[in-house]
């Protein structure tokens, strides 16, 4: 049946597809003027991950001149049905685009399918592994590149500065889905939060609670994933009196904010995006955010100049200062802090600046196997691939 | 009312339902309308009534010019007809049917319209109850709340589009008081019919249409034969009844107990042999329907049995007693018996219940046309049913039968049929017997029940009768058992009738 | 006669200007260039090869979906739970495909057998939820809307729980839904890279062609047409009524199950969690739009393709809500049914030789 189907289309495909079907191994340089194409997970403006994204595509457009932005957001099949990631981002190369960010994990399949049915088109694949070498999920796809920031070193701070906070010691983990990526950031905040526990406040690590519960996505999808807002009230009901957010939207600051105003001492630290900080005044006590900005210009004028080469990078906080724009991958925006915590904060960061690793043993995973031996420091590979949540933490490891 | 009809003309594609009639109705009389099926009678009422629009001519009321856009119009104007079909009734109730048709304020007065509705009927001496449901009732039933609700909502005018033919004797002579005493009080009344011997009875004037046309019209006292003449353009004889031997039994019914919402049937048995004709009479819903239905296997017993030939159908659907070659006619035409929307080749398709993939139709269409000649339909093969005339509507059910049948159940057999095509309809019907088919037949015409019956079974109230001899049973005799008198013979020697009855 | 086959065409023109009428309003209102929306919507579904193309992959599920709707109306079913029985199609396919991955992969079965099979699966699946939708109404006297309803929201519920629980990727449970398949598992596409099967499109012209003569020349087709125009009399004409309801929900569901199949093997390559993506209720309205006849079917349901394709646009260059192109059908439903119903009362009143 396919044989014949193949042979009576053979024609047909000559006829119709005789432009594309004419594919390089490596895209040529995009020359002077660039349109770029950005596809979203979420709204442009949800205020977490698309917007920073959003914001970082915008940042190349101020800064690289000749370049052009057109994208789409709230790609995915609950809010786009009937269409796939890829035909989106065909979409945006019928607007002109040469070069398309796919800006979520989620998209990875389809960022592949496109990469390798557009090889004269150049794919950013925001966050994911596929062009890494050593990496799982290597593929052969010489137009294409990987970018992350290393989000874990924020998280930890994050930790920090919920521990120096908490009253209860209960801090509660507002969980996305449970992948890698979500693992080893849950686990950095609970590294740092940990850290601050012991060393800064002297207490007693079995007294620090530390809770991770997953709604399912990066968002809310009524009917589809858990409320986030319903997780974070369960959170505050429960004793847990500072919520880190993980997901890419705003309910857990929204919430504390809430609560916060019928008298209850409780914050929240949101997620991804700078700003994200301005919506629970009070509250917050700082965000972990990305600055995608400055990786997407090297990687944009990389494709103007044909200097593109796929790779996979995984880009450090500029420890010189970590909130500078134009420079360091990801940062931390201090919010509402006590003196002391937001001493601490700054201290903890000095400390990780100084080469400080928090991810070294002894550390044991959640069941309580052994991850890292006593003074192993983990790779890039062991961090990236996180198997299991670590020991000393709640919640669920991998999904049922 | 004075209602005055200049030249009205109404073509459907190639059919000339009304070509050109002229009529004048005076008010405080009864005008009849008589005519074949398919002369035309209803699509002129349905023009008069503004159910339809003339293709061209004018409606004089009272000396002034009237144009009729829907039937709301033309009740606004005093104008309210009773239909042959009666159209769709909802399951509501009585009332509420009622209020609907009101131009009511928005939230109607349900009490005091409950009152005046009951007034009406005891005027009348209707026994209805306003809060039964509409679909409970009996057709003779429908057509009294018809006939109050038009008068509630002050028709001075009224039509009645064959209403005589669903009825039972009984309820006819009350019909028939009603409209005389309307019309003594000034009513204008229009009735349609192709029964003589109502029109003469009640009429003070008759009018007669063929083909669209009007042919002629005539005074009290009537000359019967003129009538028939006028109607059928020829003499129709009466053939004389004929007695076809009987054979096996072919349905036997024994101890067969059935209850339905109103009544109980307790300990009916009957045998029906071959190539006989049992007429069912009673006023309906006396039993008699529930009863042919349960021979058709579409209603259970409570207890009893049901065979057909020796095999006991009791409690087998209806497509078992098919296979077994029983065939079941109901009365209500377009919504049990046809599928509007569907062609009369499409019925003769489905009729046949062929197997196999594709439809041939040609072939179709040729069993369409041989059939259509042979049942003397009005129409064409590509004719949806609704659109045929309610007499064609009945030839055309008569017409789906299958060939071979050992038996035939059917509820009002030549409902809205002209007198030529009773005769015709019977014709087939007793060519069957003929061939060895047994009929079973309800109707609520006592002289078809006597003229083309065996014998008889009189229904009256769940009680139903020993089977009685058609040929020693009057008309006077039969009225009486059917009004639910003189029962009282049956009662004293039941073994004694049981013994008569079964020598016919 | 003549004149009522003249005056159709007219009003529904009359009812298509009103439909893009009340849409430019919408737009107007909006503050949006109505001139730029539909330029955008017609460029994005025909002017490259490659957006055809998908306009042509949408059409195949909603052009299913719709046959197998045209059938059921034809009864006089509304089957609302259509939407359910792609979904359970699409799983019963990505079932099939996930059993028979490793056999493929060794070569222990032959990957178009595999395919085959998988899309067999998928029919099956259809057809049994759309059964139990008839059965519900045959044996339990649950209205088909209700049960419908229902039954959607079961199939969703399972099709997530598949997703996230049994069948999610390995550690990860990801919205984005199952492994893909391995390639050999594909619907052969007319390239490497393309979401088109030409295989699909074939499919779905058989479908329509296939109920088309099902429901015009068939002694099936006459009989579910009596059991929809009047099922006492079907019964008393000898059809068994409820055997045919059963059978067109079957019919229907198989269609709908195809339609699934066909999305999890040619266009997603895996089970994600909207898999119906609403073809289900736009096959609905296309059934609507179409008066329930399958004549017209394919175009009217290649038309609302391409507007769902060519929408993809508005959000890109306009900042548009894709929604405008629902908007638009559904208005065009709305206007076409209204102007038929005063076609009709046009012709009662006026119309000379009905
Ligand atoms: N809506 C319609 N479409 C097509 N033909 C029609 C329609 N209504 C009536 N006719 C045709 O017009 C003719 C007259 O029909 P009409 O119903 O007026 O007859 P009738 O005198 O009432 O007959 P019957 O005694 O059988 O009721 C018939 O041939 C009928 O088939
Ligand atoms: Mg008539």
């Amino acid at each position: 049946m396919r044989k014949i189907t193949k042979l009576i289309l053979a024609l047909l495909l000559v006829a119709v597809l005789g432009t594309t079907a004419f594919a390089q191994s490596a895209p040529p340089a995009a020359g002077a003027n660039l349109t770029i194409g950005l596809v979203m997970v979420g709204p442009y403006n949800d205020h977490g991950w698309s917007q920073a994204n959003y914001d970082g595509a915008q940042y190349v457009v101020a800064k690289v001149p000749g370049t052009k932005l057109v994208y789409i957001d709230k790609a995915n099949s609950a809010d786009r049905p009937g269409t796939t990631v890829s035909q989106l981002g065909e979409s945006l190369v019928a607007q002109g685009a040469k070069l398309v960010i796919f800006s979520s994990d989620d998209m990875s399949d389809e960022a592949v399918k496109f990469a390798q049915a557009h090889k004269d088109v150049f794919v950013i694949m925001t966050s994911g592994d596929q062009t890494w070498k050593d990496g799982k999920a290597y593929k052969d796809l010489p137009n294409m590149i990987c970018i992350m920031g290393r989000m874990e070193y924020m998280k930890m701070v994050a930790g920090v500065a919920a521990a120096m906070t908490t009253q209860t010691g209960k801090i509660g983990f507002l969980g996305p889905l449970i992948n890698d990526e979500t693992r080893r950031l849950a686990s950095s905040a609970y590294l740092g939060a940990k850290y601050a526990w012991v060393n800064y406040l002297k207490k007693d690590p079995a007294k620090l609670s530390f809770k991770v519960t997953w709604i399912g996505f990066w968002f809310n999808i009524p009917g589809v994933t858990s409320d986030p807002t319903q997780v974070a009230d369960d959170f505050f009901n429960s004793g847990y009196d500072v919520v880190i957010s993980g997901i890419d939207t705003t309910e857990a600051v929204t919430e504390a904010a809430k609560y916060a105003a019928q008298g209850k001492k409780v914050f929240a630290i949101p997620y991804d995006y700078a700003k994200a900080i301005d919506e629970g005044k009070g509250v917050s006590l700082g965000v972990p955010y990305f600055n995608w900005g400055p990786a997407y210009v090297t990687t944009v004028k990389a494709a103007m100049a044909g200097t593109w080469k796929s790779h996979w990078e995984w880009n450090a906080p500029d420890w010189k200062n970590i909130n500078n724009p134009d420079t360091g991958a990801v940062g931390f925006n201090k919010g509402t802090l006590t003196k002391d915590a937001s001493a601490s904060v700054d201290k903890f960061i000095a400390e990780l600046a100084k080469g400080l690793n928090l991810w070294k043993g002894p550390l044991a995973l959640q069941d309580g196997s052994a991850y890292l031996k006593a003074g192993e420091a983990a790779t890039d590979k062991q961090v990236w691939y996180l198997p299991q949540l670590l020991q000393g933490m709640e919640g669920q490891s991998v999904s049922k | 009312m004075l209602i005055e009809l200049r030249d009205i003309c109404k073509t459907f594609g190639p059919v000339r339902a009304n070509a050109g009639i002229s009529l004048a109705v005076p008010p405080a009389s009864v005008l009849g309308i008589l005519g074949e099926n398919g002369a035309g009678k209803s699509t002129l009422m349905k023009i008069l009534s503004g159910f339809q629009p003339p293709d061209s001519g004018s409606i004089i009321i009272d000396g002034e010019a009237a144009t009729i856009r829907s039937p709301a119009d033309a009740l606004a104007r005093g104008i309210g007809m009773l239909h042959q079909d009666p159209l769709d009734f909802p399951p509501l109730r009585l009332i509420d049917d009622l209020i609907l048709g009101s131009r009511g304020p928005l939230r109607p007065d349900r009490k005091k319209a409950a009152r005046e509705f009951r007034e009406l009927a005891v005027r009348f001496d209707f026994d209805l109850d306003h809060e039964a449901y509409v679909d409970s009732l009996t057709v003779g039933e429908r057509q009294q709340l018809e006939i109050l609700r038009l008068l509630w909502l002050g028709a001075r005018a009224l039509i009645l589009d064959e209403p005589t033919t669903g009825i039972s004797l009984p309820q006819k002579q009350k019909l028939f008081a009603t409209i005389r005493l309307l019309a003594d009080e000034g009513m204008t009344v229009l009735f349609v019919s192709h029964k003589l011997e109502d029109v003469e009875s009640l009429c003070d004037r008759a009018v007669v249409l063929r083909q669209g046309a009007l042919v002629g019209s005539s005074e009290p006292p009537f000359d019967t034969k003129r009538l028939v003449e006028l109607m059928f353009g020829k003499e129709v004889p009466q053939t004389p009844r004929y007695k076809i031997p009987c054979g096996e039994t072919v349905l036997a019914a024994r101890g067969l107990c059935l209850e339905s919402l109103r009544l109980q049937i307790k300990d009916l048995d009957l045998e029906v042999y071959a190539g006989e004709v049992v007429g069912l009479a009673g006023m309906e819903g006396s039993g008699q329907a529930i009863f042919l239905a349960s021979c058709a296997g579409l209603e259970r017993a409570v207890a009893g049995s049901v065979c057909l030939d020796e095999t006991d159908m009791t409690s087998r659907s209806h497509h078992d007693f098919k296979r077994e070659g029983v065939a079941y006619l109901p009365a209500a035409r377009l919504e049990e018996g046809l599928v509007p929307g569907l062609s009369l080749e499409d019925h003769f398709i489905l009729a046949e219940g062929k197997r196999g993939l594709f439809i041939d139709r040609r072939e179709a269409e040729r069993e369409a046309v041989s059939r259509i000649a042979s049942y003397n339909i009005k129409g064409r093969p590509d004719s949806p049913v609704e659109s045929l005339s309610g007499g064609n509507q009945q030839r055309a059910l008569l017409a789906l039968l299958r060939d071979k049948l050992s038996l035939i159940l059917v509820e009002h057999p030549t409902r809205g049929l002209d007198i030529e095509s009773t005769i015709y309809i019977w014709s087939k019907l007793k060519e069957r017997c003929s061939q060895g088919t047994a009929i079973v037949f309800i109707s609520s015409d006592l002289d078809e029940i006597l003229q083309y019956s065996d014998r008889v079974l009189v229904f009256f109230a769940g009680r139903v009768s020993p089977p009685l001899s058609a040929e020693d049973l009057g008309v006077e005799e039969l009225g009486r058992l059917i009004g639910g008198k003189g029962w009282e013979r049956f009662e004293a020697s039941a073994t004694a009738e049981t013994a008569e009855a079964s020598h016919v | 006669m003549s004149d009522s086959r003249a005056l159709k065409p007219l009003f529904q023109g009359a009812a298509v200007v009103l439909a893009l009428g009340l849409t430019t309003l919408v737009l107007l209102a909006t503050k949006a260039p109505p001139l730029a929306a539909y330029v955008n919507i017609a460029r994005g579904a025909v002017g490259t090869v490659s957006v055809a193309l998908d306009v042509l992959v949408a059409w195949v599920p909603l052009l299913l979906v719709t046959s197998g709707l045209l059938v059921t109306f034809t009864v006089g079913l509304w089957n609302i739970g259509i939407e359910g029985q792609i979904t359970f199609g699409a799983i019963f396919a990505t079932w099939a495909l996930r059993s028979f991955q490793g056999g493929a992969a060794s070569g222990a079965i032959d990957p178009a057998l595999a395919i085959a099979l998988s899309v067999l699966a998928g029919m099956a699946g259809g057809a049994l939820w759309a059964m139990l939708v008839g059965a519900l109404k045959t044996f339990g006297g649950v209205n088909e809307i209700f049960g419908g309803l229902g039954l959607n929201y079961v199939a969703t519920a399972l099709n997530l729980w598949l997703i996230f629980g049994p069948w999610k990727r390995p550690g990860v449970a990801s919205m984005s839904g199952t492994v893909p398949f391995d390639k050999a598992l594909w619907l052969p596409t007319i390239n490497e890279q393309s979401r088109f099967a030409p295989i699909a499109v074939v499919l779905a012209l058989v479908a329509i062609a296939v109920v088309f003569a099902l429901i015009q020349g068939t002694y099936f087709g006459l009989r579910l047409k009596a059991v929809g125009k009047n099922p006492k009399a079907a019964y008393l004409l000898g059809i068994p009524t409820w055997q045919y309801t059963m059978a067109s929900f079957a019919i229907c569901g198989i269609l709908a199950g195809l339609a699934g199949a066909v999305q999890v093997t040619s266009v997603y390559h895996r089970l994600i969690p909207s898999i119906s993506s609403g073809y289900g209720y736009m096959g609905l309205m296309v059934s609507m739009l179409v008066n329930f006849s399958a004549a017209v079917a394919a175009p009217v349901a290649l038309f609302f393709a391409a507007l769902n394709v060519g929408s993809i646009q508005l959000p890109i260059t306009l900042k548009l809500d894709s929604s405008l192109a629902g908007v638009l059908q559904g208005t065009l439903v709305l206007f076409v049914i209204l102007a038929e119903g005063a076609r009709m009362r046009f012709m009662k009143k006026g119309g000379r030789k009905a």
